[in-house]
């Protein structure tokens, strides 16, 4: 069984957040190694201001009462867990240039890197998931 | 209620939290010591259990008391790493037919999920403060898991002066008998 999950998050919205960092850090629970790659609207995810700022699809923001009523955790409490116990953020460096974001846009602790940097980690990784 | 060694509270909490402040709060235990985990979570029992098992602890069992569910883990599911030494054994099928006590050294949580009807428990670390409760006179069967503790106590017992003492092997993971449950 290998021990690493990788991680496509390509999507900005709240609901493609909950499930990129549920999964991510179950898994970093359970001991494997973990690593997110950000890209195009997934970016928003890691964005420093966008990250508070998560909508709901649309036609779906009645469930926001959902989250509170589940004591759910927010985008970044998980965040932070996720890095906590070890999650390697990776930014996508050809979406960062096309939409003029530096690193410092981002939270702290996060690496850029082009699609060959996640490729090498996912290449031995099971399961590869994309969100 | 089921003794353990640490409590944690994960009440309130939703996935993935209840396994990610396990995942933190086992770290504080001992090999071979129980973690009871309360939670209200009810995805947490299957959590817990897969969670066990991929991490490589032993999942003992779940009590449910009102919304609060009450989970048990023994952490690592490795026995302690050393040659059986005691000499004088019983096999596992043979105990039922024998006069004496079954003497069973796991921890409370895991004697509480299931064991042998009529045996006594007494943790592996709890004999030397209570050898006043065994009587030297008779047959006392040891038993654990898979026969590793019930080594270490039996010779525990042989030193204390106690003769009639017989390590069962292999242990509880391979009993098919009648269970009895205390949950």
């Amino acid at each position: 069984m290998s021990e690493k999950i990788a991680i496509i998050a390509a999507n900005g919205g709240m609901f493609d957040a909950y499930k990129v960092f549920n999964i991510a850090t179950a898994a970093a629970a359970s001991e494997k190694e973990v690593e997110i790659f950000f890209t195009f609207e997934g970016l928003n995810l890691i964005h420093k201001q966008g990250m508070h700022h998560l909508e709901m699809p649309a036609g779906k923001e009645h469930f926001a009462e959902g989250f509170e009523k589940a004591n759910i955790p927010t985008i970044p409490q998980l965040v932070e867990t996720a890095q906590e116990l070890g999650v390697k953020f990776i930014a996508c460096q050809m979406t960062m240039d096309v939409m003029g974001l530096t690193k410092e846009d981002f939270i702290d602790g996060i690496e850029v890197g082009g699609a060959v940097t996640f490729l090498d980690f996912a290449k031995d990784a099971a399961p590869t998931l994309t969100f | 209620m089921i003794q353990t060694n640490h409590q944690l509270d994960a009440k309130g909490l939703a996935c993935p939290m209840p396994i990610v402040k396990t995942k933190k709060a086992i770290i504080e235990l001992e090999e071979g010591q129980v973690l009871e985990i309360q939670a209200t979570d009810k995805g947490s029992k299957a959590d817990l259990t897969a969670w066990a098992s991929s991490v490589g602890h032993q999942y003992l069992g779940t009590v449910e008391e009102g919304d609060v569910l009450y989970h048990y883990i023994r952490k690592g599911s490795n026995e302690p790493e050393v040659e059986k030494s005691y000499e004088h054994t019983v096999s596992l099928d043979e105990i039922e037919s024998r006069e004496g006590l079954i003497l069973d050294v796991r921890e409370a949580a895991e004697y509480a999920f299931g064991h042998i009807e009529g045996a006594k428990s007494i943790p592996m670390g709890e004999i030397e403060s209570r050898l006043a409760e065994l009587d030297k006179e008779k047959e006392i069967y040891v038993i654990c898991r898979t026969g590793k503790r019930s080594d270490l106590a039996a010779q525990l017992l042989a030193k204390n002066g106690f003769t009639k003492v017989y390590n069962v092997l292999p242990g509880m993971n391979e009993w098919n008998g009648k269970i009895t449950k205390e949950v």
